[in-house]
């Protein structure tokens, strides 16, 4: 009797405390997307990103921490105005915590369009240079995570996104790109509709795409 | 019951809500405080960043023994124990820089490297495909860098005062032997692979890793394509033939195919030649290319390219008006290569493979029929360990086979000699921080043949400046058998040596780079003989010793500017070099026909949006060649006018699959003379008639259509690279 006792204290105990762990875990979640949301410098999203690696090493088994650790130093990188050696090791941050969610949580469409986004970025530090090489593989890497989820409204704006930029590039019709923010932003609007509270999954990326489509006009 | 309190009592402790602050300004070694620093408690969600003035606090309501960690990019993780009891504290780490591989010093002494990481290089990729007066020839772009002559009637490369043997290529590390086709004496030459095969290079023009040998002035390392991004099939068709190349893109594996022809005669027949052909230079060549990925994290690539191609061509004999000498090449190639790379766990990693070159060379003059085979087998096996991030280890073993046989057909003669290198390599690189590397190696090797054993040792560091410019200095030893044409002949010969120390400055900044390289070079052991014949091929070798010597020094400057200008790209190079030696039939040290002493060349490309057009526009100029004019005393007695070409190139996107590329060499139509060649015997009034050595046509016009088929239809010829 003693034993089971014992056995059932210790039970209850971990469940207890895993469930601690959990309300901490929302709780700390909740917290960095909210500074997230108001992080304005690159320096204020360095801090949030510092966060969520907080909540990555406590939470090895979550996805979610990681995205949003490289999702914060990606825009980092996109709003840093230092030149390459300063947005460079931001972008390679955000790569080394992508890829540790991706190890996490395979074959998700929205992990693999952050990857495609971080390529952007790392694009768009040195377009003359980089554009050949990196150009090809964002596109095949938006491809994929569009592949995965053909109702990923990131996946699909930023293809639209790399689809305008290529076809400025070779004086051609903006139609292909449009019909892609076009369709990304009706994946918002459902997504909007039927977002969850508690989940933490991403959100992201309605105003650049509202801000995308006034130059389709 | 006792358990429970003990419980009960462990909440309590745990819910007495005391507050302890830990605060402080991190700052690094050299005293500057780090902003952006995450601190927090192991095993808990609290923490903090630091500030942009590296200040800190840290409030937590935790009690007991901690560990307080600071962690922050391009530094060491630093942990601090911590007794969080309420009082408050303060701690001042000063975090130490780690050894960052983005930003850390490289060694760039002797060193141009092309590739697509971010790290800083000389070129990318795609810039060597882009050099106008390359024509689609990945040694012609390098003919563009420093430490290179241009030597137009070869069409190889000719580095620092060395000739053209005197440089090794490597694809994916191993050897390639008989890079180049087989050609006419005076009749340049092209490298036989697809520049697009290539996704990046490492050019040395000296003091090279103890991984390379058998080269006295230059390894060319070339690395292939790893994986293709799609599907896709390329079409090319061209002034001078056609090809087509299709690609199969999977997740794990991918192959690559492709086959192209060529034949000059519809070109030729439209543009005047200086060559009397007989028969223009044709050819075919096939390739196929497999890479897949095995285990956790490796890579096994194979690929396979065999050619055949040949020309005949009438040679004029000096003092003579009649059409001359017919001499026919044929030629037969074939390279396969298989290589892996594996990363192991703590730290180690593998690499290795095989690679099999065999060139089948027929020369027909006539009254003479001559068969030579090439054979090359060369295997290596290396592992690299990294023993923390400032010290690693290279150390790697290696087989070269030779094998090498010359007939002469019309006399049913024949002769052959085979060769084993058994080598042994093994480099240590040290970083001492981010700015000072120490890198030393050695090579040893032993050859059957010359029954000769030898050990090559090379050192190089270099240190980084606060403003991100580099000082590399490298020496080292070389060694290299002699040309099996000569080893054949004499097969006790011996290396040749050169010994190299070299003085570097490179920084890139902000779109622009500058690099500038002082060298010495001493050349030993080099061969020397007396020759029956010069004309048309040397024959007749005698008194083969390895007495020779020499030396070649100088200096370079590259700049490149993609900033200035907008949408411009350009380098100028200049190059100086003073060389001489006593070598093949000289008795005295002279200035080979192959170093000129002042080189340069400026390469722009601009690109015109409107047009979607890039234009580009590469100069190359030297002050001449040295030659012999036997009708004067002294060897090496003459010099030809200076070389000089403009080259013009367009490339036109005219949809994002299809590029129109336009190019023209020699657009100015100067009359380069490259030396000249004179009869083996005086004419009547012993005067030795000579024939100035020119290129095959004034200038070469390149017109080339690619076309992509993929589904993806903004995919072209250059994503792959």
């Amino acid at each position: 009797m003693k034993k089971y006792s014992l056995a059932i204290i210790v039970m209850m105990l971990y469940s207890l405390m895993t469930q601690a762990s959990n309300e901490a875990y929302e709780k700390a979640m909740l917290k960095e997307l909210q500074n997230m949301k108001t992080a304005a410098s690159p320096e204020d999203l360095q801090k949030v990103a510092n966060g969520f690696a907080r909540i990555a090493q406590m939470m090895p088994e979550e996805w979610l921490p990681d995205y949003y650790a490289a999702l914060a130093l990606a825009n980092a990188g996109f709003r840093s105005e230092g030149g390459a050696n300063v947005k460079d090791p931001l972008f390679d941050q955000a790569k080394k915590y992508v890829d540790k969610a991706a190890k996490i949580s395979p074959n998700n469409s929205e992990i693999v369009a952050l990857q495609g986004f971080i390529i952007m970025g790392e694009l768009a530090v040195d377009p003359a240079s980089r554009g050949q090489h990196l150009s090809g593989l964002a596109m095949q890497t938006f491809g994929k995570a569009v592949d995965l989820n053909r109702q990923n409204p990131r996946a699909i704006m930023m293809l639209g996104q790399m689809e305008l930029g290529m076809a400025q590039f070779f004086g051609q019709g903006p139609e292909k790109g449009c019909g892609l923010i076009k369709s990304s932003l009706e994946l918002y609007e459902k997504e909007d509709a039927s977002k969850e509270d508690g989940t933490f999954l991403p959100t992201w990326g309605k105003e650049i795409a509202l801000q995308i489509k006034q130059n389709c006009q | 019951m006792k358990i429970l309190l003990a419980i009960c009592f462990i909440f309590l402790v745990n819910c007495s809500l005391a507050q302890t602050t830990i605060q402080g300004v991190v700052k690094d070694q050299k005293g500057e405080t780090i902003p952006g620093v995450n601190i927090f408690l192991k095993g808990t969600f609290e923490g903090t960043s630091s500030e942009i003035d590296g200040t800190y606090i840290l409030e937590t309501k935790e009690e007991g023994t901690y560990t307080l960690v600071f962690q922050s990019m391009g530094f060491k993780s630093q942990e601090f124990e911590v007794l969080l009891n309420g009082n408050p504290q303060s701690l001042n780490p000063i975090l130490r820089e780690a050894i960052n591989e983005m930003t850390a010093v490289t060694i760039s002494a002797g060193a141009m490297e092309a590739s697509d990481e971010k790290r800083a290089v000389v070129l990318r990729p795609i810039d060597i495909v882009t050099v106008p007066s390359a024509m689609g020839d990945i040694i012609g772009a390098f003919q563009t860098l420093p430490g290179t002559a241009n030597v137009g009637n070869d069409g190889r490369l000719f580095v620092r005062g060395g000739d053209a043997t005197e440089t090794a290529i490597f694809i994916d590390g191993l050897k390639v032997g008989n890079a180049f086709g087989t050609t006419a004496s005076n009749v340049p030459t092209r490298t036989r692979f697809n520049p697009n095969l290539f996704k990046g290079s490492f050019f040395s023009t000296g003091g090279y890793s103890a991984e390379y040998g058998q080269a006295l002035s230059s390894a060319l390392a070339l690395n292939t394509v790893d994986f293709p991004v799609r599907n896709q099939g390329d079409i090319s068709i061209m002034s001078v033939g056609g090809g087509y190349t299709q690609t199969l893109a999977g997740e794990k594996n991918s192959l690559t195919a492709s086959a192209n022809y060529f034949d000059l005669s519809p070109y030729q027949a439209l543009v005047k030649q200086n060559f009397d052909w007989e028969r223009a230079p044709y050819g075919w060549d096939a390739e196929v290319s497999g890479r897949k990925k095995w285990c956790k994290n490796g890579v096994i690539k194979a690929f396979v390219h065999t050619e055949a191609n040949g020309m005949k061509i009438w040679q004029p004999v000096p003092g003579s008006d009649e059409r001359g000498q017919l001499v026919g090449v044929q030629n037969q190639y074939t390279f396969a290569q298989t290589s892996f790379r594996q990363l192991g766990e703590n730290d180690w990693s593998y690499y290795g493979g095989i690679s099999y070159s065999n060139n089948v060379d027929k020369f027909d003059l006539g009254q003479m029929e001559m068969r030579n085979q090439n054979q090359l087998v060369h295997s290596k096996l290396a592992a690299l360990k990294g023993f923390s991030e400032k010290f690693s280890v290279k150390t790697g073993i290696e087989s070269y086979l030779f094998n090498y046989e010359e007939a002469l057909i019309s006399e049913d003669l024949k002769r052959d000699f085979r060769d084993h290198h058994t080598i042994l390599f093994s480099e240590a690189d040290y970083y001492v921080n981010n700015r000072l590397v120490f890198r030393g190696g050695i090579r040893a090797g032993h050859s059957s043949l010359a029954g000769q054993s030898w050990l090559d040792p090379r050192i190089s560091l270099a240190y980084k400046f606060d403003h991100e410019g580099q000082l590399s200095l490298a020496a080292g030893q070389f060694s290299q058998m002699p040309v099996e044409q000569l080893r054949i002949l004499e097969q006790s010969t011996q290396n040749t040596r050169a010994d190299h120390l070299i003085l570097n400055y490179f920084l890139v900044k902000n779109g622009r780079t500058i690099r500038a390289e002082a060298f010495y070079k001493d050349y030993k052991k080099l061969i020397t003989y007396e020759v029956a014949q010069l004309f048309p091929m040397p024959l007749g070798f005698d008194k083969i010793q390895q007495n020779g010597e020499g030396y070649a020094r100088g200096m370079d400057v590259f700049y490149r500017d993609q900033k200035s200008f907008k949408n411009t790209d350009f380098w100028v190079t200049y190059s100086f070099v003073d060389s001489r030696r006593k070598f093949a039939h000289f008795t005295e040290m002279v200035q080979p026909g192959f170093a000129p002493r002042h080189n340069g060349s400026i390469v722009v490309k601009h690109f015109i949006s409107a047009l979607k057009s890039q234009l580009g526009v590469s100069v190359s100029a030297n002050d001449g060649y040295t030659y012999e004019n036997p009708n004067l005393p002294g060897q090496m007695n003459s010099k030809t006018k200076s070389f000089q070409d403009l080259s013009l190139s367009w490339s036109y996107l005219a949809k994002p699959n299809l590029i129109i590329h336009l190019a023209c060499s020699n657009v100015l139509g100067r009359d380069n003379i490259f030396g000249y060649q004179y009869a083996n015997e005086p004419n009547e009034n012993g005067v030795y008639e000579g024939n100035p050595i020119k290129l095959q046509a004034p200038r070469f016009l390149f017109l080339g259509i690619f076309l992509t088929l993929s589904k993806d239809k903004s995919a072209n010829n250059l994503n792959n690279l």
